[in-house]
């Protein structure tokens, strides 16, 4: 029993340490949480599409190593999105709606979005911070914080399958715009992905073409 | 008939014969081999994997570690992890992550060895011996089943490529070239017995 609570205490504790060492510290005003939510979500519903570049970075915090990959990123709504790799090699990935269309050199692949959980999922998580349902979304708990200059929503997951994958997502929020400006993927072992936006450009038209799958 | 028969018959018994019979004894330095043996301080490889129909592709990154454990993380482009995998100083295996779907024990055993095959690892001298055909060398080192076998030409400098082999024929074949500072920029690994390849090509940093 006393481990027991010892291991609650080191996890609440390293939970906290981990928000107040960004400059975070949790909203638990649910006045405050209500009025991000409302606010989040109306930007988020004038959002109808975004331009912008990307920079991904996956740490493997045991081998002390980062892989950087770049490229650009398109999303329309409602549910189209293209991610163009040019770093460290070129590698285009679709997903229009329940569809996904990949071209890695000269190899093209088309898949159904509904056989690659994984996609169906990273997918779902970029939709949803995006378009601001990620607070209606099921699959996961979400707490927030603040800083001086941003919020910080850290989604838990719930669901078995998705525990696998995931410890939990940070989505940092800048408080100028409202705009997402990193997802922060954390993984049980301590690795994490990293997306970074920069260059974003709001509500420009971006042709159907672009999401297109031939 | 009677030809059918004998027709049948020379089928069968080509198909038990070696192709590795007609190999000759050699006489050399069987540790010469070992120059071959890829230093992987770090390297980063684009990585394809194609089993039975199903299509994988991503970052495959090798570390050495300070303990001098050699670290294997595979991840798609969008950063999601397959394995993570390290074979231990002592000559161990170590399982740190596998995805579900790869989770099995024969995927897990199957990698394993092929990358035992291609990092030189686990290489029992004492059991090992050289011999000889036309153009080549062939560098035997005898397992519990079967043998790994490293054919090179015939003055020993160039690695042509490695087998995984029951006494009769090659079970995985693969190559390794175009090392810089001991690390491969080249690695292709094919089984014979199903349809299974991967091909790693280096990434410069």
């Amino acid at each position: 029993m006393r481990k027991l609570i010892l291991t609650l205490f080191i996890i609440i504790a390293s939970q906290a340490l981990k928000a107040q060492s960004a400059g975070y510290a949790p909203v638990t005003d649910a006045a405050d949480f209500a009025k991000f939510k409302e606010q989040f979500t109306a930007i988020a519903k004038q959002t109808e599409t975004i331009k912008s570049d990307f920079l991904q970075e996956k740490n493997l915090s045991m081998l002390s190593e980062k892989i950087t990959s770049k490229g650009k990123f398109w999303f329309k709504k409602d549910n189209l999105l293209r991610m163009e790799f040019d770093e460290p090699y070129a590698y285009l990935m679709i997903l229009n709606k329940d569809n996904m269309y990949i071209k890695d050199g000269q190899k093209e692949s088309r898949l159904s979005l509904k056989s690659n959980k994984i996609f169906q999922q990273i997918n779902k998580i970029i939709v949803n911070c995006v378009q601001g349902t990620v607070f209606n979304d099921d699959d996961f708990t979400v707490k927030l914080y603040e800083s001086k200059s941003g919020y910080m929503i850290e989604l838990s997951p719930v669901t078995k399958g998705l525990k696998d994958f995931f410890k939990n997502i940070d989505v940092v929020i800048t408080k100028k715009d409202y705009s997402v400006t990193t997802i922060i993927m954390n993984e049980n072992s301590g690795d994490d992905t990293t997306l970074h936006f920069t260059n974003r450009e709001l509500n420009t038209p971006i042709p159907d073409a672009l999401f297109a799958i031939k | 008939m009677r030809y059918l028969l004998l027709s049948s018959c020379i089928l069968i018994l080509a198909g038990c014969t070696s192709v590795y019979k007609n190999l000759q004894p050699a006489t050399g330095d069987i540790n010469y081999i070992e120059k071959f043996r890829p230093d992987f301080n770090v390297a980063l490889y684009k990585a394809e994997v194609d089993v039975i129909g199903h299509h994988l592709s991503g970052l495959l990154l090798i570390k050495t570690l300070p303990d001098s454990s050699v670290r294997m993380v595979f991840t798609n482009e969008v950063g999601f992890k397959f394995f993570d995998f390290a074979f231990t100083p002592d000559g161990g295996f170590k399982v740190y992550y596998v995805v579900k779907q790869m989770d099995k024990k024969p995927v897990i055993k199957t990698l394993k060895k092929d990358f035992e095959l291609v990092m030189l690892r686990k290489q029992d001298i004492k059991t090992a011996y050289l011999a000889k055909d036309d153009s080549s060398l062939y560098y035997i080192i005898k397992k519990q089943k079967g043998f790994f076998c490293y054919v090179t030409d015939k003055g020993g400098d160039t690695l042509k490529r490695m087998e995984i082999a029951s006494p009769r024929k090659p079970i995985v074949q693969a190559i390794m070239k175009n090392y810089t500072n001991g690390i491969p920029d080249t690695i292709g690994i094919s089984h014979k017995n199903f349809s299974f390849t991967i091909a790693l090509k280096r990434i410069e940093r």
